[in-house]
């Protein structure tokens, strides 16, 4: 018996060896058979020859296969690059690949496995073909991961590698593949770049070449349920990545989609803007497909009982006012009421602690639920679709998880509401967002979506997106130290990203159980005490407690650094460091996140100058964009993410016994319709009152702009190197 | 609904059973004691041990021969902070297993942790053997506390070299107990105990006659978190285990009892390589064909080795100590220290020289050869014998290096030379500062506000190499932009143009780089008087060496000499410079000069740092010349209108 086991054990080995090598080599044939027109391809173009290196040919397949219900995913790229110095022997020498991995797509079974084949070979200068080996000199590593160190590589060799990777799943109902968006352009420049793609009935393709980029052709085939198209492309230059670039909005570049749906019954399920057939390459979306897509999608939903709790008994002066008030509370209802929850579940405070915390999910469902309020209190709104402008223009849409969607509140002012994160304000629309153009669906009286029409959105000034920073200064008696006072003000997108880095949950959540009359956790416990004791609600308060002291520490040490960032000194250069929030802003747009800090900085900023001091009084707006000389011309479009100012007011005590000489150099002025940097100083009794606004205006400017850019940043710059002499009275 | 799914939350939270937590909340006592050790130790340490005991054991391994090591671990650490979350870990590898692993509450029930076990990537090797057992580990509340058992063993003795008496976090109470069966012959060599309470009790046990040795130890800090620190050999406590040898059913066997020993252990792994040279015999032949003297036809090999042979490491099992064959190295071009010492070695012994592979100890090591221990050593190169008997050392890793010319992180150490069945012990020469030599001349003239002239810089020895290295990895079509950025330190107040650099390649030569220069906002003029801030680098500047505990280590010697040259205009006169300033100490040398030559200043440092550190017992002097050097930058020349 044990002997037959056996025996069929060898057999299943045997077996699976002879399927797998099957499988790899037709991978190889497909690569690099008798088929392969770049076989011999070892030549590169003489402008060409000072780059790193070059991609002879890329070569990207996606191939879509099925029966019934099983899929074969296969997504393959080969490169062939001419290595012409060091550092492209060093970037190529090593790989690391997995070999086989589990598919996540479909249904979760443990057949699901996936595999992927590695093959790489060199062609030294002569010609002369080396395979590697990568069976016998790939190293194990953990959970299927190999890595190999490529032998015998030397400058002046091609590296030839493919990697291949079969992906087998079942998806009884409709499945969505990730969407693709990428440049043709690369690290390297490329010779030859070629993009197959392979599907059968029943897979369904969005592609469209953007850009510029060659178009999608088809590839005729002998059989029916079988397609074939091919994008070629050649003479591509290697990627360059300046400051303000968003490479999607103009690069040459293809976004591609592909889905499966077995029938019409999964067609219509899926949140996908699907071709008519499988025979057609869909590249554009209509207006009405994406009514049709959404018309029963956004139905009001959801159980909004305590909104009409928290509604009851309050008066509004507005519909406006009570929009406002009710999205604020659902952020606290379905947001920030949990987050003491999941710190305790995350820090295991309490021991095995399981959390489900009644959220909102994603951005539809936060629409289902907030226009089911607007619906039952019948003020009307639209859903606006629209997508980051980084994907391009809303008409060019073509992957459904390109849409973002907002409620507009027709309210008498309209009103803006997004899916919340534990900050978002009503009126905050994603800045990616803001002044693009939109489509605005309308709902029937049972809420389906029966009309779309076109829009924009509205847009943000640099006013309302200010960080303002006011620095009081007072230099020592040995003139070896300033120490300081900062109080910091930021709203609009310019809070955004301060409030989420700098503030720790206790700052905001129990704000919010305040707002609400919401219990905290350990209150919540308090219901259950024959179950959790008071010793033991006292123990988890402790814990709780230790958790936001560590946080604390952390929160300084964090604030700290941004400061010492934002005056480019080191750790050592500030003393007794202290810091506050004085307001978190979070409850409206317009107001502001404040904290205050105070320090003293040592041996910064303070030069000796005979009997005089000369203060580097520019240094307190903070270190300013530098744009190298390479960058000073530019080809590329400027994509900022919103406008915006960076404004100072600096207060100095002038020291007793001087005075401040150079004011002059303070006071400037470059302003134009690309941005600003203005400054003020003067002198009030024994003050040095400077001023200065950094603007720029616009989210987007075109590259004819870029020299009026640089007037004003090259200006603020300026402003970073001056100086004043403190000038001792006789 | 949505508040029926908050019911179920709390019904989850409240029928959990807490048994495993039950008695361990602090007692009063518990958080005045972490209150009072976070006073006594770091302020940066977040727990510390209240005892750490080690018990090593040794046994026999009949079926293999070999004398097997048990080292028992048992921790009991304490939270320091309101909160800390820290790691436990384990590394092993091919000779070793972690066993029995335990964290316990101090209730003494077990705490469930979730352990990984995984392979270890270590900067700068490709593949080693070690992996890691680990598991995050929270201390809710200060003075929580928990145990941890740990079990490893050891196959082969020879791989079990030392112990420390400190870690990663302080210790009240360290404990070593190493118990020596009367079969086994070991010295227990007591390392930097100086400085430190370390008792000592030998006991013999009176049933097997096996000695036993406990030392004791109580507050010692943890090891200190500080960059550019000597090594650790060099600095902590620790016991060094010789094991010299082990008598089995009579027989006495060696172990490392002397050198000797290591080095045969050493050599037999060598003597199993086959040593096929014909994989590169033609290209030796090309190599030294054309070549003169047998000193070009050594350079012509060893920088072939150099250029060619990529630093590509696997450390496994036994690959960690035996060389890979010259061929294979040859024909993958690339391989480790010991691959490349052993392809320069055959190369140049198919080119008719005299080489030898050499065993060496880098700087980070404090140890010599006159222990015979596998700590001693951590590196290979080969040696080559000339004629007249002129030892030279040849390290296949170090990148445009010239013949003869050594890294620091080798000079004046001690090399174990291949020597048929004996080995030759040399140091390796020592050079001075001087032959790092960095020289810098600023030609400058005051135009307007701006400063306007010409740079030349050069550089010998190891801030060559350095430069070389970084300025050959580039890629081709970055080498001109990354070169300007650092000539004009991303500052956008310094214009670099025309640069002219000597040749790259050349590794001999001295690196040149010639370059003019326009500096803005380095002056500024208030009230008719002109202040320039004359300085561009401000060498050492940042260099002030505080809180610091342990030595500053520098990657090599340094000597800089740097001139400014300033000229102004005739209708001025200079009414103030900085002060000069002269130090010259052991370690290190400071100077820097203000001189007026006609309407000329001329500015010199030159800075030199003698052996590669500055030592603890120097650093109040060392702030206080940084802090006046400091004070020199920060002054400004000043001008008056003649």
């Amino acid at each position: 018996m044990k002997f037959k086991i056996l025996l069929l054990a060898v057999l299943g080995f045997v077996f699976t060896t002879i399927a797998q090598s099957k499988e790899e080599l037709a991978a190889k044939e497909f690569f690099w058979g008798k088929d392969d027109k770049y076989k011999n391809a070892n030549e590169i173009p003489d402008k060409w020859k000072n780059e790193s290196a070059v991609v002879i040919y890329k070569n990207i397949n996606y191939d879509y296969h099925k029966f019934g219900k099983r899929v074969t995913y296969k997504n393959s790229i080969r490169k062939r690059i001419k290595l012409l110095d060091k550092n492209a022997v060093e970037e190529f020498s090593k790989f690391s690949f997995k070999n086989r991995f589990r598919s996540t797509k479909g249904l979760y079974t443990w057949r699901n496995k996936g595999k992927v084949f590695f093959a790489i070979k060199i062609v030294k200068p002569n010609g002369k073909e080396i395979a590697i080996d990568v069976d016998k000199e790939a190293i194990a590593q953990d959970d299927g991961n190999y890595k190999i160190a490529i032998a015998n590589l030397e400058v002046g060799d091609i590296v030839d590698y493919y990697f291949y990777s079969v992906e087998p799943f079942k998806s009884p109902y409709e499945y969505i593949f990730d969407p693709v968006e990428r440049t043709l352009s690369d690290e390297y420049p490329i010779m030859n770049f070629k993009l197959y793609l392979e599907t059968e009935n029943d897979f369904f393709i969005n592609f469209k070449s953007i850009n510029g980029a060659p178009k999608l052709k088809e590839i005729k085939t002998d059989k029916r349920n079988f397609r074939k198209y091919v994008l070629e492309a050649s003479d591509i230059e290697k990627q360059d990545f300046p400051r303000w670039f968003y490479p999607l909005a103009e690069v040459p570049a293809i976004k591609m989609q592909t889905y499966f749906a077995r029938s019409g019954k999964f067609e219509n399920r899926a949140t996908a803007f699907l071709p008519e057939n499988e025979k057609i390459i869909k590249s554009n979306v209509s207006q009405n497909e994406i009514l049709e897509l959404y018309d029963t999608r956004f139905r009001p939903s959801g159980n909004i009982g305590d909104v009409k709790g928290f509604l009851k008994g309050k008066t509004f002066h507005s519909n406006e006012e009570k929009v406002i008030a009710v999205y604020y509370y659902m952020r606290h209802y379905y947001l920030t009421r949990f987050i003491e929850f999941m710190v305790v579940a995350k820090t295991q405070i309490l021991d095995n602690a399981f959390y489900m915390p009644a959220l909102i999910q994603n951005q539809k469902e936060f629409v289902r639920y907030f226009t089911l309020f607007l619906a039952k209190n019948k003020i009307p709104y639209n859903i606006v679709v629209g997508t980051k402008r980084y994907n391009g223009n809303i008409k060019d849409l073509l992957i459904e998880e390109n849409v973002d969607l907002v409620v507009r509140v027709n309210t008498k002012n309209k009103v803006y509401a997004s899916f919340f994160s534990p900050h978002t304000d009503i009126n905050y629309i994603s800045p990616y967002l803001e002044g693009t153009d939109i489509y605005l669906l309308s709902a029937n009286k049972k809420g389906k979506m029966t009309e779309i029409k076109g829009g924009k959105l509205p847009s943000s000034s640099y006013k309302d997106n200010l960080s303002f920073k006011e620095y009081k200064l007072k230099l020592n008696d040995d003139f070896s130290e300033i120490k300081i006072d900062v109080k910091t003000k930021l709203k609009g997108y310019s809070k955004t990203s301060d409030q989420y880095d700098r503030m720790i949950f206790s700052d905001y959540v129990y704000e919010d159980y305040k707002k609400y009359d919401t219990k905290d956790f350990i209150s919540l416990l308090k219901g259950y005490g024959l179950i959790i004791g008071k010793k033991k609600r006292q123990q988890t308060k402790q814990k709780l407690d230790a958790v936001i002291t560590k946080l604390k520490g952390k929160q300084k040490k964090y604030f700290k650094e941004q400061t010492e960032a934002e005056l480019s000194v080191g750790e050592k250069d500030i003393e007794d460091y202290t810091y506050k929030i004085e307001k978190t802003g979070r409850y409206g747009i317009n107001t502001n996140f404040v904290f205050t800090e105070a320090f003293k900085l040592k041996n910064k900023y303070i030069k000796k100058a005979g009997p005089n001091y000369i203060l580097e009084i520019g240094k307190f707006i903070g270190g300013q964009v530098k744009i190298k000389d390479k960058n000073r011309k530019r080809d590329a479009n400027i994509y900022m993410t919103n406008p915006r100012s960076y404004d100072y007011k600096i207060i100095l005590e002038i020291p007793e016994g001087y005075k401040v000489v150079g004011l002059d150099k303070l006071n400037k002025s470059v302003d134009n319709t690309t941005g600003a940097f203005i400054s003020t100083a003067k002198v009030i009794e024994n003050k040095l009152i400077i001023e200065t606004s950094k603007q720029y205006k616009h989210n987007f400017e075109p590259k004819e702009n870029w020299s009026k850019m640089l007037a004003f940043l090259d200006e603020a710059n300026q402003f970073y190197n001056e100086k004043i002499l403190l000038k001792k009275e006789k | 609904m949505q508040q029926n799914r908050l019911l179920i939350i709390l019904c989850f939270l409240i029928t959990i059973p807490f048994f495993s937590q039950k008695r361990t909340q602090p007692t009063p006592e518990e958080i005045s004691q972490a209150t009072k050790l976070k006073q006594k130790f770091d302020k940066e340490d977040h727990v510390a041990l209240l005892s750490s005991k080690d018990f090593v054991t040794f046994g026999y391994d009949k079926k293999n021969d070999k004398v097997t090591v048990t080292h028992k671990i048992i921790e009991e650490y304490i939270n320091l902070d309101d909160r800390s979350d820290i790691t436990i870990y384990w590394f092993y590898d091919g000779q070793s297993s972690i066993e029995n692993i335990k964290v316990l509450y101090k209730s003494k029930k077990t705490a469930y942790l979730f352990f990984k076990d995984e392979a270890y990537n270590s900067d700068g090797l490709f593949h080693n053997d070690t992996r890691v057992k680990y598991a995050p580990l929270s201390f809710p509340l200060k003075g929580f506390k928990y145990t941890v058992k740990s079990e490893e063993k050891i196959k082969d003795i020879k791989y079990f070299t030392k112990i420390y008496f400190s870690g990663e976090y302080p210790i009240v109470k360290k404990e070593i107990t190493v118990t020596i069966p009367d079969w086994l012959e070991m010295e227990l060599k007591e390392m930097n105990f100086k400085g430190y309470n370390i008792k000592k009790e030998v006991k013999t046990d009176t049933k097997s006659d096996a000695k036993i040795y406990t030392y004791t130890a109580n507050d010692i800090p943890a090891q200190f978190k500080e960059k550019n620190a000597p090594g650790p050999t060099y600095v902590y406590p620790h016991i060094l285990f010789l094991a010299k040898s082990y008598t089995k059913n009579g027989v006495k066997k060696p172990l490392f009892k002397e050198t000797q020993d290591l080095y045969n252990w050493y050599k037999s792994l060598v003597n199993q390589l086959k040593n096929d040279n014909s994989a590169f015999k033609d290209k030796v032949a090309e190599l030294t064909k054309n070549a003169s003297t047998d000193d070009q036809k050594i350079k012509n090999i060893f920088y072939w080795v150099q250029d060619n042979i990529r630093y590509i490491a696997f450390e496994d099992g036994i690959a960690g100590f035996k060389p890979d064959e010259a061929s294979n190295v040859y024909t993958k071009k690339y391989g480790d220290c010991k691959g490349m010492a052993n392809l320069t070695k055959q190369m140049l012994k198919e080119a008719g020289f005299d080489a030898r592979l050499v065993w060496i100890g880098t700087k980070r090591i404090a140890y010599d050869y006159s222990l015979a221990n596998l700590s001693v050593d951590n590196h290979m190169i080969c040696a080559l014998v000339k004629k007249d008997g002129e030892i030279i050392f040849l390290d296949g890793t170090e990148k445009y290096n010239p013949l003869g010319e050594y890294a620091n992180r080798i000079q004046g150490k001690e090399a174990l030379i291949e020597n048929g069945d004996t080995f030759i012990l040399k140091k390796v020469p020592e050079a001075k500062a001087i032959f790092n030599a960095e020289k810098i001349t600023y030609d400058l003239t005051l135009k307007g506000e701006d400063l306007v002239g010409k740079v030349h810089k050069k550089y010998t020895g190891e801030s060559r190499t350095y430069l070389l290295y970084v300025l050959n990895n580039l890629k081709n079509d970055k080498k001109e932009e990354a070169l300007k950025l650092y000539l004009n330190k991303d500052n956008i107040n310094l214009k670099v143009s025309n640069i002219k650099i000597s040749d790259i390649k050349n590794r001999e030569e001295d690196l040149k780089i010639d370059y003019d220069i326009t500096i803005k906002n380095a002056v500024s003029s208030f009230d008719g008087e002109v202040y320039i801030n004359i300085d561009l680098d401000k060498e050492l500047e940042t260099l002030e060496l505080k809180d610091r505990n342990l030595d500053f280590v520098f990657s090599s010697k340094k000597d800089l000499e740097s001139t400014t040259s300033l000229h102004i205009p005739d209708d001025y006169k200079i009414s103030s410079t900085p002060n000069n300033l002269d130090v010259d100490t052991k370690n290190y040398k400071l100077s820097v000069h203000f001189e007026q030559k006609g309407n000329t200043i001329i500015y010199k440092k030159n800075f030199t740092i003698k052996n590669a550190k500055i030592e603890k017992a120097d650093f109040e002097n060392w702030n206080t010349s940084v802090n006046k050097l400091k004070k020199i930058y920060n002054e400004q020349i000043i001008l008056n209108k003649k």
